[in-house]
């Protein structure tokens, strides 16, 4: 499989902060997959996904986009922006036009597309995500779950290849989390590279192909997601919560009701298939 | 009371041609300085209150409160305008106060009273115009009309954050107030204070966010974005245009009897 994203011992650093946000960061994407980025607060995740679209230039270190490195010249970083699209965690951060319809379109227009493409395009993507009902809202008129159906949009509407989503669930309710799980799901239907900044390891072994475990700015470990996310050892050491059907499991198989060999069942519902 | 904003996407008249709507506020408001009489004002008062309230669906009594903060203002500098203090009464009325006197002419009230009229028409013009079209509809009327893109980016961006600054405002308040911010004067202000500076600081920290969301979409320094179409109605542009070229004659007539008098 091609590697969509390569990055190679990134270091970077905020100014006046003590200690380097990347610290020798190395990981790689696999086109086309569903990958999952785990790890604390702090350990570098949003820095990482500012330096996946030039936004923040590390200090040191490479990263290459479908094997070709990374060009810091205006016509490159506008290239490389329409490839890889990011949806903050904060929407109001990214919602400034007045209007949903408006600002969705703003990528499109600034990408040089004709009026009549880009409203098209508008309209197909609101239609996806079920929000043409507000489209001529104003933006700070919309609840917290409808500002990120729109700032999901907006990313969208620009067609990337890879898609990254900075902690989508954060401050939804379950209704808008059910919804958000969704269209997570239909995300990568079309080939599209999906990257996830998550703290729910329930999501992340249901949906990723790929987990990669990041620990102050170094990758504590990456490879598939059954496999990290029952290894309680690099659970423990990236702080992070075991997913809820690795408990279960293991009593499972250690009364012997269950056999030894059997992988990690990626829900709850798959535990209780493996049972009958 | 809720606000203008939240007003004139409810109204019903919020679909009609934006430029339709701006050319007829412009040109009433126009005219109605240009005429300075009191009849000129009243009918474009009556028509601009029918306008905002039957047609556009605004409450009577919101329409009120919108109209009694300028209301006020004007009756404050037009008294100070047409009362005088002098040594000789004049002819409406006259105040005794010490060897002077409070005191106004007929010609000089006659004189505020005009004037506040058409302060209050011109108000009720604008307040027609921005009851019934969102901040982005006007400013995209101003786009064809070629004003500086730079003038209405600033715009378009201040309008948004206004609403961003009042939010946090309010929940800053709010946790202010939640740990007795308000407890007696002097930390009334020390906290009123406190809470000028974090929205500084806030307001620093969310436009360098901002801009990285910006630049993440391929921002290249202009704001590119669609607007809705509006459909122009042949019989609004020309009801405009009857109203308009009625106001423009009696100007006219006004300022020529004027002149038939001199």
């Amino acid at each position: 499989m091609d590697t969509i994203l390569n990055a190679e011992n990134l270091v970077y650093s905020y100014e006046d902060a003590p200690e380097p946000s990347l610290n020798g960061l190395t990981l790689s994407i696999p086109e086309g997959s569903r990958v999952a980025l785990m790890g604390e607060n702090g350990s570098g995740k949003s820095t990482f996904f500012l330096c996946c679209n030039g936004i923040f230039k590390p200090q040191k270190g490479r990263l290459a986009f479908r094997g070709v490195p990374f060009s810091y010249d205006r016509r490159s970083l506008l290239e490389l922006r329409r490839q890889v699209g990011i949806v903050f965690q904060n929407p109001d951060v990214q919602l400034f036009s007045a209007s949903v319809y408006e600002d969705i379109s703003f990528g499109l227009l600034n990408l040089g597309l004709s009026e009549t493409e880009a409203a098209e395009r508008v309209g197909r993507v609101m239609e996806e995500l079920e929000i043409t009902p507000f489209r001529d809202r104003p933006v700070h008129a919309l609840s917290g779950g409808q500002k990120k159906q729109v700032s999901l949009a907006g990313i969208l509407v620009m067609e990337p290849a890879l898609l990254i989503l900075d902690e989508p669930f954060a401050s939804l309710d379950a209704r808008h989390k059910e919804r958000m799980k969704q269209q997570i799901y239909r995300l990568s239907d079309s080939g599209r590279t999906v990257l996830t900044a998550t703290h729910d390891p329930d999501f992340a072994l249901e949906w990723a192909d790929r987990v990669i475990l990041l620990k102050k700015g170094r990758t504590l470990a990456q490879g598939e997601a059954a496999a990290i996310l029952s290894s309680r050892r690099l659970l423990e050491e990236a702080g992070l919560p075991a997913p809820s059907v690795l408990p279960l499991f293991e009593t499972l198989k250690r009364k012997g009701i269950l056999a030894e060999h059997l992988p990690l069942p990626r829900s709850l519902a798959a535990l209780e298939r493996c049972l009958h | 009371m809720p606000s203008i904003d939240s007003i004139c996407h409810a109204s019903r008249l919020r679909n009609v041609n934006a430029a339709v709507k701006f050319w007829f506020s412009i040109l009433t408001l126009a005219l109605c300085v240009a005429g300075r009489s009191v009849c000129i004002s009243l009918l474009v008062l009556l028509v601009n209150s029918l306008l905002i309230t039957a047609r556009s669906g605004l409450a009577w009594k919101r329409y009120g409160k919108l109209l009694a903060a300028p209301l006020t203002f004007l009756l404050l500098a037009t008294a100070a305008i047409v009362i005088s203090i002098s040594r000789r009464p004049l002819s409406a009325f006259a105040i005794p106060a010490g060897s002077w006197y409070v005191t106004a002419g007929w010609d000089s009230l006659a004189y505020g009273g005009r004037l506040m009229l058409t302060a209050l028409a011109c108000v009720s013009c604008l307040y027609f115009l921005s009851v019934t079209t969102p901040v982005t509809d006007i400013l995209g009327v101003l786009e064809s009309l070629r004003c500086p893109r730079l003038f209405l980016e600033l715009m378009l961006l201040i309008y948004r954050y206004i609403f961003l600054l009042l939010s946090l405002a309010s929940v800053l308040t709010a946790a202010q107030q939640s740990r007795l911010g308000n407890r007696d004067f002097r930390t009334s202000l020390r906290s009123f204070g406190a809470l000028g500076q974090a929205l500084f600081v806030q307001s620093i920290v969310r436009s360098r966010l901002s801009w990285q969301a910006m630049e993440s979409r391929c921002y290249q320094g202009q704001v590119n974005v669609l607007h809705p179409k509006q459909p122009v109605k042949k019989s609004q542009v020309l009801l405009t245009a009857l109203f308009e070229l009625l106001l423009l004659a009696l100007v006219i007539i006004r300022r020529c009897q004027l002149w038939i008098l001199f």
